[in-house]
């Protein structure tokens, strides 16, 4: 009974001594849209007590500013649930493919906070580096991993005007963006110190680098026919028509190499684990494996959502969510309640087709772990460097007929008008 | 018909012509009464006995499917030769020794083995010889069964034989560390046994 | 080349720098493949690799070495069963055969007609255990995860049945000299059926998903070729001798037991790569649930599992050496008793010692890519080799 009232006691002094002070600092200083004619001042703020309505515009105004963009939605906190989604559906998955269960005991159904309860795991254990290596890169490796993969996500439109970053030549961004993992790969193996992952870096240096270019050939039909490098004028261009449709092989191509860019069974060479202990990852352990491991599955997101883009028509889909909740300005409760200013039919449509069909992708993306044994370098590179290049031109020469045949492109016959 | 090879023979019918698989083994153990021998395995050990004479090869014994020739070190090379060139036993299945310090000997065994030839698939035919505990040295037979390499070797250090002309006379499964007598000699106890 | 290296060498010396060399040549690197490496199993060999390929490789067998040929100097006859199972714990039931039935040569003990039928059911049954395991292994070291765990669940149908005839999962102590030490209990023949049944099934989806797999017959197929004469030469057994091209298997060859009332072909293979020793033990449990079914129809109803022995039996003073077909290769016994119901040594001929010499006899000249699917594909068992 003291207790609480000690409780309640210190929460009174801490509210009013240290929190109220910091609203009010914040709202002195962050740039606030007019509230109904009126400037928004802290009094007024505190005001919203009484007539909820006044949140909205507010709430409209935080979603559409560039931090929220890039840190939560549809940047990187967007990215980082989806990845955990990922990894625990990809638990459950395999396991039930395996005749197993997977997680069970953590969480009530079925295993759920297994996730949660290995990152902490990871954070409370001890980083061992091996004498000798080079502690700078060795902790700057994994962070510019994470740093580099968040990057990728940065430039993925989700829903139309939704993207953290909108740059015009939004492919080339991300191709270039992606040039750069090899090269972590590399530095964290050489700061290492140690035979096998050294053996495991160069073995991701030639499997990423031989699959870059099917990478950026495949994409390189989508532009021929979308006549634009920005991933949002891309995802708009495929309006009746999905580029599925008119470019399968290149679709194919780009997921067989963004398995192996992704480091993903049956390209898991770096890190074979029979043969070189854990490749290039040998030595991490603790947070450093476990922010690897993190930038590893926010990359599956990235680049199944550039595939979605690409080739699935980003948002497109059939409106299934109301555009509106309530038919013209309603004030008071009913105005909180049907989001008035906030809610946009259009565009939770948008959000909604999206991450279906991203998490479509990244299932199949799982699929392959369950089924197949892991390549040998030598079939992989010959692979990469003949076969898939070889079918990337064939289908960029179907690209460019279907263009100069007048079906597609400006003009066309089956282009939106 | 019972395979059962303890059946003590009412009648000690041994087939004369060697079927590969099954009812060879109609045999008494040994050192019981005197029975008579098998034929198809005489056969082959009068082979070995008729190429290199009497006083070379001592029969130790011949039963169905299992014979033991004991031949001097120095004839060894020539006669697992001989072995496998004529009578066609292609392989050595293992390579042991076993010490027996009351006569100070140490008798090495090479169990040989045919994969190629139907007829004796299934026999033995074990060469041994024996060497003196004080100064074991045996000239090596890899040369003529390369099988034999490890086995030799283990036996190096089990036992302490040296095979001349052997590349690796070396420990093998014993600890790096091991200084300690060869294990499989009779004076080195066990601890606490 | 050479001049080459001379030259960068001055160089970087007048920098102030120096080259350590590694060995003579500096482009050898030196691999120490085990004993704690997830591809080895408790064994080590070492590998000197030039780029990708190995140009000399060494085994160093011997971590789990415990002296059993020693130790059954000092435990009479029935003592030594429970310690000579150790080297092989799932595949016990075939290690002690071998045994079993060269101490009853040496003591004269006739062993009842239904302990012969038990003794070769328990036999079938940790041969399929065995083999199961290994290739839930291959699996693991190609990357295969699936193959990984369905063997392994599979394994468990036999583990029951096993478990249910000596109590034991692994490490049975089952046979003894004599026979086996009790009667199957009730129901244990449907079971059995039962099992086999789902069994055969299930090898048909294992060759869907992981034998006719493009990826893993591109790892395997001409990986590793041992020819037929190399193989005769090097006195290699079990499934790595039938996958060159020899029929051989003791239970054919010299029937032991009640083997020669069964049918059963010998499955072998002649391409002698490393996807044809994969291959050969799938044919072999397929082989084996055959014959399992044999072995239960024609067992008789009713009779003892075992002869009545002294407590300490003894022979007269003599040798004896039986073999054994087990998951390995020939598994033979040689023992020398001085008529003392101790015996006085004894030899065990383990296939995976003489499988170990076709390692670097397939390694040098190959991909160290390769060096997962020929090791694993030689059915070594290291533990088994040390005794």
């Amino acid at each position: 009974m003291a207790s609480i009232i000690w409780l309640i006691l210190w929460i009174l002094i801490i509210v009013s001594l240290v929190g109220l002070p910091l609203i009010f600092i914040i709202l002195f200083y962050l740039p606030l849209p007019p509230v109904n004619g009126e400037v928004l001042t802290p009094y007024l703020f505190l005001s919203m007590m009484v007539d909820p309505t006044r949140t909205l515009p507010i709430l409209h105004f935080i979603i559409h500013t560039d931090l929220f963009k890039v840190a939560v939605f549809p940047g990187f906190s967007f990215a980082a649930l989806l990845a955990a989604v990922t990894i625990f559906v990809e638990r459950k998955f395999l396991a039930k493919m395996q005749l197993r269960i997977g997680p069970l005991y953590c969480g009530k159904i079925e295993g759920i906070l297994q996730l949660l309860a290995d990152g902490l795991k990871l954070i409370a254990k001890e980083i061992i580096i091996p004498s000798g290596a080079d502690k700078p890169i060795f902790w700057a490796a994994p962070i510019a991993f994470v740093a580099t993969a968040a990057a990728v996500v940065a430039l993925i439109p989700v829903a139309p005007g939704w993207v953290a970053a909108d740059v015009n030549v939004g492919i080339i961004a991300v191709f270039a963006i992606l040039g750069f993992f090899p090269l972590i790969a590399l530095l964290f193996s050489w700061a290492s110190n140690s035979k096998y992952p050294f053996i495991g870096g160069l073995r991701a240096l030639h499997q990423m680098i031989a699959f870059e270019i099917p990478f950026f050939l495949s994409a390189l039909s989508v532009v021929i026919l979308s006549g634009s490098l920005n991933l949002t004028d891309i995802a708009k261009a495929q309006h009746p028509y999905w580029y599925i449709f008119f470019l399968p092989i290149s679709a194919f191509v780009f997921f067989i190499s963004s398995l192996a860019e992704l480091e993903r069974i049956p390209f898991d060479l770096p890190e074979a684990e029979s043969e070189i202990v854990a490749g290039w990852l040998t030595e991490t352990s603790g947070m450093i494996f476990g922010l690897i491991q993190l930038g590893s599955y926010v990359k599956v997101y990235a680049l199944s959502a550039l595939f979605v883009v690409l080739f699935l028509g980003g948002w497109a889909g059939p409106q299934i969510f109301p555009k509106e909740l309530a038919h013209g300005p309603t004030a008071g409760l009913m105005g909180l309640l049907t989001l008035q200013g906030v809610y946009n039919g259009v565009t939770v449509n948008a959000i909604f087709w999206f991450t279906v069909k991203t998490l479509g992708i990244i299932m199949l993306m799982l699929l392959p772990r369950g089924i197949s044994p892991r390549i040998r370098i030598d079939i992989l590179l010959h692979t990469g460097w003949y076969k898939l290049i070889v079918l990337t031109f064939i289908n960029m020469f179907i690209a460019l007929a279907l263009i100069y045949g007048g079906i597609l492109g400006p003009g066309g016959l089956l282009t939106a008008h | 018909m019972s395979q059962d090879p303890k059946n003590k023979p009412v009648d000690s019918t041994t087939p004369s012509q060697p079927p590969p698989s099954p009812p060879a083994k109609a045999a008494a153990p040994p050192a019981k009464k005197e029975t008579e021998a098998p034929a198809f395995e005489k056969g082959l050990v009068s082979q070995i006995i008729s190429r290199f004479g009497d006083d070379k090869i001592k029969v130790a014994y011949i039963r169905p499917l299992r014979m033991k020739v004991n031949v001097d070190p120095l004839d060894m090379v020539e006669v697992a030769t001989f072995i496998r060139d004529n009578l066609g036993f292609d392989h050595a299945e293992s390579v042991t020794g076993t010490d027996y310090p009351k006569d100070n000997q140490i008798e090495v065994i090479y169990q040989l083995g045919s994969y190629s030839k139907d007829d004796i698939a299934a026999h033995i035919l074990s060469l041994t010889t024996r060497t003196s505990r004080d100064d074991a040295r045996l000239p090596t037979l890899i040369n003529v069964y390369k099988s034999a390499e490890y086995h030799e070797r283990e036996t190096f250090e089990m036992l302490g034989v040296y095979f001349e002309g052997h590349p690796r006379n070396e420990r093998f499964l014993l600890p790096e560390d091991w200084a300690d007598l060869p294990p499989l000699r009779k004076e080195f106890r066990i601890r606490g046994r | 080349m050479e001049k080459n290296l001379e030259h960068q060498i001055d160089e970087s010396e007048k920098l102030g720098m120096q080259i350590v060399k590694e060995s003579e040549d500096d482009r050898l690197m030196t691999l120490s493949v085990g004993p704690q490496h997830p591809g080895s199993g408790h064994f080590r060999f070492t590998i000197k690799v030039d780029g990708d390929y190995v140009v000399h490789c060494d085994p160093d067998p011997g971590y789990v070495h415990r002296g059993e040929e020693k130790m059954c100097e000092y435990r009479n006859f029935i003592q030594n069963i429970p310690h000579l199972e150790r080297p092989v714990i799932h595949d016990s039931a075939n290690i002690t055969y071998s045994y079993s039935l060269a101490v009853e040569e040496l003591v004269g003990i006739q062993v009842p007609r239904r302990g012969q039928f038990i003794r070769a059911i328990a036999s079938e049954l940790d041969r399929q255990i065995y083999t199961l395991y290994w290739l839930a292994i291959y699996g693991i070291f190609l990357g295969h995860s699936t193959m990984f765990m369905w063997p392994t669940g599979d394994r468990e149908l036999f583990i029951d049945l096993m478990d249910a005839l000596s109590g034991a999962r692994v490490t049975h102590a089952f046979n003894i000299p004599g026979g086996v030490r009790n009667d199957i209990p009730d129901g244990f023949k449907d079971k059995c059926l039962r099992h086999i049944s789902y069994f055969e099934k299930r090898l048909k989806e294992y060759e869907d998903i992981f034998y006719t797999n493009p990826l893993f017959i591109q790892r395997t197929e001409g990986v590793g070729i041992l020819t037929k004469e190399d193989a005769i030469g090097l006195g290699v057994t079990g499934s790595v001798l039938r996958a060159s091209g020899v029929p051989y298997d003791i239970r054919k060859a010299e029937p032991y037991d009640v083997y020669n009332e069964i049918d059963f072909k010998v499955q072998y293979m002649k391409s002698g790569d490393s996807l044809a020793r994969a291959y050969v033990p799938l044919l072999d449990m397929k082989e084996s649930c055959h014959i399992m079914r044999q072995l239960l129809d024609k067992m008789p109803e009713s009779g003892e599992v075992r002869a009545k022995l002294q407590p300490t039996p003894k022979g007269p003073p003599g040798e004896a050496y039986r073999r054994v077909e087990s998951g390995r290769g020939a598994l033979g016994y040689y023992i020398v008793s001085d008529g003392s119901p101790k015996p006085y040594r004894v030899k065990i001929s383990v296939g995976s010692f003489r499988n170990m010499i076709a390692l670097p006899h397939l390694l040098v000249g190959s991909k160290l890519a390769d060096m997962p699917s020929v090791y694993w594909s030689l059915n070594y068992w290291p533990v088994e080799a040390d005794r």
